[in-house]
């Protein structure tokens, strides 16, 4: 097994948490997840994979023209990612369900920003560039960026993306949830706001849960019992709502704690009291009296 | 307008002492005052007085706001349809035709042009008015049914969340019942145009350029639609004859290689005159690349400026006058103006060739068109377009990309609205076409040339008359014709096949031919009786080889310059590859023509007794009262004004007074002639063809 750069980070998170779980007691963790934010909830039995989505998000993030056009139904041949030039993207899986004439029926998953409720880019910003908004919104404020790319390690959905190709003023590019537009009153989304088939719904999160636990109750046969985002990660302000298994259609299997819990509750460990500098540059201090001691005899002889 | 270009090259070669000869005879060629052969534009602008009167009542439809509709009474579907068969029928439709625009939709996003809606085509196919009007305003006195945007309004409604926008309740109830039903489109351009984007900032275009420059700049982003083209009918002027009997399986014949007819014959040799509306630039002979796209002409078809024009002897090139900048950066959907630009102007003139395309047909009245009069229609939305392949046959012509009917849109039972009439009106689908009942005319208000007399021309002394229409009997370049003014169509069985001469078959009888004739009879389920304009011609013909000839006509070396049959027999023949004997004589021949357009609304189609011949005797009977028709079958004794019913539709008289031509139609009974279609006289009396009439009644 090759160690990956996150298996590192989160091998040496588990390490650390053990040994500290039992050294000593944090402060309880707690989370500053807004409480009714903004939220998208995404129907994939609505979806009809037109781009018209990912149309809207390009114009309105004046992001550069697409290589291939949004009408072009060969993209679905690929799976995409976001990255810095399209902010979400649409996929097209078959996750088994048939047709009388024994065809598969697609599946279209659109993929974003996911705006966790206690995001891990935001945890794991040095500078504060990432903030969680009160309106849902994860925001990324490019004037206090240093590039240090923490966020992009951190994203458990792997969405941050960086201008490699700008040496000059990169920045780190992600869905923005329209943060200007749903800001005002009876702004939406771009993409949310374009849907023909409104496959996603805008409107408060807990608003938005409601409607989807009612569509599950109204069509039991027709949905998976689970709304993808409802707790995975804490909960996220897009949330889904499949009729498919969630797994075959490319969305992770993800833990339900949000990841800041852990490596915060670590890290605040680590500084609560300021035992862990203290302890650290006492023993250092030690140290340098006795170098400094063995230092006086020596400096006679050089 | 191309007048004074006229005037304009004319004063220019004037200027000029020396002359080319091609340039001499063009200048020869107009200066004989040849009126029919010059080709005025066509396009016409927007007359100030012109509404489509149908599609703009829609257009206001579209637009109002209502109140919206927050509580709603919830019923369970199959409650509330039990409750409702029977209660609510077509009589409750106040509108069968809506155009879906509604600001709302338009808010955030305008992506495409509105949709049309048939709502009672819709009520028909599906039966069930509970399938989209599903719940019903909270109250006791509320209306059952209400239109979508009452209740269905801006998404996402802080009140309403769970409810769906309009946008979505359109697409969501649409999409799914089409793709429920497979019936009815389900992709986006199915249902509604797209916009197109603003190019006056995409077009990059400086200075002067050439055509060609014109078209590589539309390939740098339109390179599917070069791909689509080049295998198109409109680029290479031939393609499949899937509809032409014995010819199935050919992929070759059209207008560039080897169709004929009684007009201008062929393209043989022709070539600079005839590729003056091919959508390319420079098809000036036979070795014209086709596989270079740059010569492709974007413009011709998407210009919206009404600026753009092509030289009629310039093989295609536009007139050096155009503004090539200004029409590429204001390109769009082609609209009548483009397609009629060419097409209502086969046979080298307005309304010459087609019966039923004439340049009335830009801003056409109601009744003339009710497509294009009442309801705007471009020619793309009936002949739907995919990679620049446009659906649609003809008769005269053996390509075909694909077809469609009448019936795609208006199914099989399209009459709606008239109880006592719809259900025999309905059964009249399975065996008349369409266009039988509401096409009783052609060229309705343009004459066109209905036989032409190859075998007169060259007589320069001959002075033309005028007919009653102003138009000229004679040219001495082409010979005699004959020209007709709102004229009856001749009915023939017709199943979509056509049997055609082309250039290179062996004619069996010297006598006659029939270039183009249609393939169906009495006995077979598939034909219908369609209408048809029958052209007629006398034109050369070899008699030792027995092949139609196909002439040298236009340009140097042509007949038009030296009225010498022999050498142009000579020239067009071999240009196509096939023999002249030397000697040639002349043959008369007739040409189906299918009416396809000029479709009238219900008050200009034909009545019943047009051409129900039992009807008409029972009106005109001093004691009409006692002769049996309608209540021959239909034992009732409701108070029905028989006359009225059977009698509503064109009224010729009428027409006459409207100054048409029509004077020898007032009256007329048995229009379709049915003996001659294999009837033994009026099916209502005889029986129809697979059906013996039920109760036996003898006459």
């Amino acid at each position: 097994m090759t160690l990956s750069r996150r298996n590192f980070f989160g091998i040496m998170a588990g390490t650390g948490s053990m040994i500290l779980g039992r050294t000593k007691k944090a402060t309880a963790w707690e989370s500053k997840a807004p409480d009714n934010p903004y939220a998208c909830l995404v129907d994939l039995t609505r979806c009809v994979g037109c781009r018209k989505c990912e149309e809207a998000c390009n114009q309105a993030n004046h992001l550069p023209p697409p290589d291939i056009s949004f009408d072009d139904k060969r993209v679905f041949d690929t799976k995409r990612r976001p990255d810095d030039s399209r902010y979400t993207v649409v996929n097209r899986y078959y996750g088994g369900k048939k047709n009388e004439q024994d065809e598969l029926l697609p599946t279209f998953v659109k993929i974003q920003c996911m705006h966790c409720q206690d995001p891990s880019c935001v945890s794991a910003c040095i500078v504060g560039a990432l903030t969680k908004k009160d309106n849902g919104a994860v925001h990324y404020d490019v004037s206090k960026c240093i590039g240090c790319r923490y966020c992009m390690v951190a994203c458990p959905f792997e969405i941050p993306a960086y201008e490699y190709h700008n040496p000059m003023t990169p920045q780190v590019r992600k869905c923005t949830f329209c943060f200007e537009k749903i800001s005002k009153t009876g702004g939406r989304p771009a993409c949310a706001s374009v849907c023909p088939m409104e496959a996603i719904t805008f409107g408060p999160r807990k608003k938005l849960l409601d409607i989807a636990n009612k569509r599950i109750h109204e069509n039991p046969g027709k949905y998976v019992h689970t709304i993808y985002g409802e707790k995975e990660m804490g909960g996220t302000s897009w949330m889904y709502l499949s009729a498919e298994p969630f797994e075959s259609l490319g969305f992770q299997k993800l833990p339900l704690a949000p990841p800041p819990k852990l490596t915060e509750t670590i890290q605040h460990s680590l500084f609560s009291f300021l035992w862990s500098p203290i302890l650290l540059y006492s023993v250092l201090s030690g140290v340098m009296c006795l170098k400094n001691k063995d230092d006086k005899g020596g400096s006679h002889e050089s | 307008m191309k007048s004074k270009r006229w005037t304009g090259v004319k004063s220019k070669i004037y200027a000029l002492t020396i002359l080319s000869a091609l340039s001499f005879s063009f200048f020869f060629s107009v200066s004989n005052g040849n009126a029919a052969n010059v080709n005025k534009a066509l396009k016409q602008d927007k007359p100030e007085n012109w509404v489509a009167s149908d599609q703009n009542a829609a257009m206001e439809r579209s637009q109002e706001r209502v109140p919206l509709i927050i509580n709603v009474k919830m019923e369970k579907p199959g409650e509330r349809r039990n409750r409702l068969i029977g209660v609510l029928s077509m009589k409750d439709s106040e509108h069968r035709y809506f155009l879906l625009n509604s600001p709302i939709i338009k808010k955030d996003n305008d992506l495409y042009g509105p949709v049309r809606f048939m709502h009672n085509k819709h009520m028909i196919v599906s039966g069930d008015c509970t399938t989209c009007h599903h719940y019903r305003p909270e109250g006791n006195n509320t209306s059952e049914t209400v239109r979508c945007r009452a209740c269905h309004q801006e998404a996402f409604h802080p009140d309403i969340p769970e409810r769906t926008g309009l946008k979505a309740a359109y697409h969501l109830k649409c999409l799914g019942c089409h793709k429920a039903v497979k019936k009815g489109p389900v992709n986006c351009t199915g249902c509604h145009a797209k916009n197109v984007p603003d190019h006056g900032k995409l077009v990059q275009l400086t200075g002067k350029p050439k055509p060609s420059d014109v078209t590589k700049e539309c390939l740098r982003c339109h390179q599917s639609s070069a791909e689509g083209l080049s295998t198109s009918a409109h680029w290479l002027w031939r393609g499949p004859s899937i509809n032409t009997r014995g010819r199935e399986k050919e992929i070759s014949n059209g207008k560039a290689t080897n169709t004929m007819n009684n007009f201008c014959i062929a393209l043989s040799n022709n070539w600079p005159r005839c590729t003056s509306c091919h959508a390319g630039y420079g098809w000036k002979d036979k070795n014209f690349d086709f596989s270079d796209r740059t010569q492709m002409d974007c413009l011709v078809c998407h210009d919206t400026t009404g600026t753009y024009n092509k030289t009629p002897q310039d093989a295609g090139m536009p007139d050096p006058s155009v503004d090539l900048i200004k029409v590429a950066q204001n390109v769009g959907k082609p609209s009548r103006q483009n397609c009629g630009d060419c097409h209502f102007e086969g046979g080298g003139g307005d309304s010459v060739k087609h019966a039923d395309m004439n340049s009335t047909l830009f801003w056409p009245n109601r009744n003339c068109d009710v497509h294009m009069g009442g309801y705007d229609f471009n020619c793309h939305e009936c002949h739907k377009t995919q990679n620049h392949h446009i659906r649609g046959r003809s008769t005269s012509l053996p390509v075909a990309e694909g077809g469609f009917t009448c019936e795609a849109c208006h199914t099989e039972n399209p009459h709606s609205g008239n109880e006592l009439l719809d259900y025999h009106l309905n059964k009249h689908t399975q065996t008349i076409a369409c266009n039988t009942c509401h096409a009783p005319l052609y060229a309705k208000c343009k004459p066109t040339k209905t036989f032409w007399d190859w075998s007169k021309a060259g007589d320069k002394k001959r002075k033309p008359q005028k007919d009653k229409y102003g138009k000229d009997d004679y040219l001495w370049k082409k010979g005699e014709f004959r020209w007709k003014e709102s004229a009856k169509p001749e009915y023939a069985w017709f199943n979509g096949n056509v049997e055609r001469y082309l250039l290179g078959d062996t004619i069996e009888s010297m006598n006659h031919l029939k270039i183009t004739a249609p393939v169906g009879n009495f006995r077979d389920p598939q034909s219908k009786i369609h209408p048809f304009k029958v052209m007629r011609g006398v034109q050369p013909v070899d008699p030792n080889t027995r092949l139609l000839l196909a002439p040298h006509l236009y340009g140097k070396g042509g007949y038009w310059k030296t009225l010498d049959w022999d050498k142009s027999f000579k020239s067009g023949m071999t240009s196509v590859g096939l023999k002249y004997s030397g000697e040639y004589t002349w043959i008369s021949t007739e040409m189906y023509w299918l009416i396809n357009h000029e479709v009238t609304p219900k008050n200009m189609a034909l009545s019943c007794a047009t051409c129900h011949t039992s009807f008409k005797e029972a009106l005109n009977h001093p004691l009409n009262q006692s002769v049996r028709t309608c209540n021959r079958c239909h034992q009732d004794n409701r108070d029905i004004n028989f006359e009225k019913l059977v009698e509503q539709g064109i009224d010729f008289q009428l027409l006459q007074q409207r100054g048409r031509d029509s004077q020898s139609l007032i009256d007329s009974t048995d229009y379709i002639n049915f003996k001659a279609l294999g009837y033994k006289g009026d099916p209502i009396i005889y029986g129809g063809r697979f059906k013996k009439l039920p109760l036996g009644w003898k006459q």
